[in-house]
């Protein structure tokens, strides 16, 4: 018989475990993943998507793409000041995600930037980001190139 | 509310402010009204479309209306978006509206954008779109300021240009004065609504 004791051992062991393999329980859960296409020699693209904290929070702290995308990925925010003027820099140390909050990877804030485009993207290509978080680990994200 | 909507409602009360005693004729307008509107009907740049050197003056057709926006071609984000959000604001309008309105697109950037990317990246949102581009800081500058649209283009530490603009779309009537002015992040619908109003007063 296997003492109680024993039993919760085993258990936090399996949730540790799972929690550093970034199995099933990755935490985060990131849906709708897109990017519009690419104009004329445009070479560079942003991709957007939403990203659902988990049970706990969690930070975004790397993003890329394969090779044959684009050359580069970074994680950019673009915000606008009090006289309508954008800017657009990396985002240091990542992006925290909340417990129980989404956010928002969407034009005029908050984007993966993709540098050197290989090719341009043409709309219904499909890809794949993809994020690096703090705990969750890598998550893939499916990405489809959309005219917006 | 993300900052940008929030910003948008300030803009909004501003514009209906700047309304004033015509705010009954402006009521419906999204974009902003400057009073006195700007006029920059003097104002050129040379036109690079397609290989032309011409000089291009801001002020549309007759009974029509020019739209204008600075912005530079490796912008992933915001010019996209708002062309993009221009393009099918323009979808949504009649057939004869939307003949009528042409729309230019001026690099702030015209060290890494060519001729040739310049025209390509706006004919890829609008085929008969005018492509502006000068090599000469002080002929952009004197432009970007008629419209009170400022810039900036510089290498950060680790070797990346980053470049900081106004994200205005700017609505010019035949008389090359500035109609209204759309901060980024406005729907298309909104524009859309915009234009046809405005399409309303040119042609009566």
């Amino acid at each position: 018989m296997i003492r109680p004791i024993r039993l919760m051992a085993a258990v936090l062991a399996l949730g540790l475990v799972a929690a550093a393999c970034g199995g099933d329980d990755a935490g985060v859960n990131v849906t709708d993943g897109w990017a519009r296409t690419s104009a004329g020699m445009q070479n560079a693209g942003a991709a957007y998507m939403q990203i659902e904290g988990g049970d706990t929070a969690d930070r975004l702290v790397a993003a890329s793409v394969p090779s044959d995308v684009a050359g580069m990925a970074q994680i950019h925010e673009s915000s606008m000041n009090d006289e309508g003027v954008m800017s657009m820099s990396e985002v240091e140390g990542g992006v925290e995600i909340p417990a129980g909050a989404t956010v928002a990877f969407e034009p005029g804030g908050f984007h993966v930037m993709m540098m050197n485009l290989a090719a341009p993207l043409e709309a219904g290509q499909e890809f794949t980001v993809t994020l690096t978080f703090e705990n969750a680990g890598e998550v893939e994200v499916p990405v489809e190139v959309r005219e917006g | 509310m993300r900052p940008v909507r929030a910003l948008l409602a300030a803009f909004t009360l501003l514009s209906v402010a700047a309304c004033g005693g015509e705010a009954e004729r402006e009521v419906g307008l999204a974009g902003i009204v400057r009073t006195p509107a700007p006029v920059v009907a003097d104002v050129t740049l040379p036109e690079v479309t397609n290989g032309m050197h011409d000089e291009f003056a801001f002020r549309a057709e007759p009974g029509g209306l020019l739209v204008t926006y600075f912005g530079y071609t490796t912008c992933p984000d915001v010019c996209p978006t708002t062309m993009a959000d221009l393009r099918n604001a323009v979808r949504q309008l009649d057939e004869d509206d939307a003949d009528a309105i042409d729309v230019a697109f001026a690099t702030v950037d015209p060290d890494r954008d060519t001729d040739a990317a310049t025209t390509a990246y706006i004919h890829a949102f609008f085929p008969d779109g005018h492509a502006l581009r000068t090599e000469d800081p002080n002929e952009l500058a004197r432009a970007a300021d008629a419209f009170g649209a400022v810039y900036s283009v510089e290498e950060n530490d680790e070797g990346y240009i980053e470049v900081e603009h106004s994200a205005f779309l700017y609505a010019i009537d035949d008389e090359g004065k500035i109609l209204l002015s759309w901060p980024f992040g406005i729907e298309p619908d909104l524009i859309a609504n915009d234009l046809r109003i405005l399409m309303e007063e040119e042609s009566t």
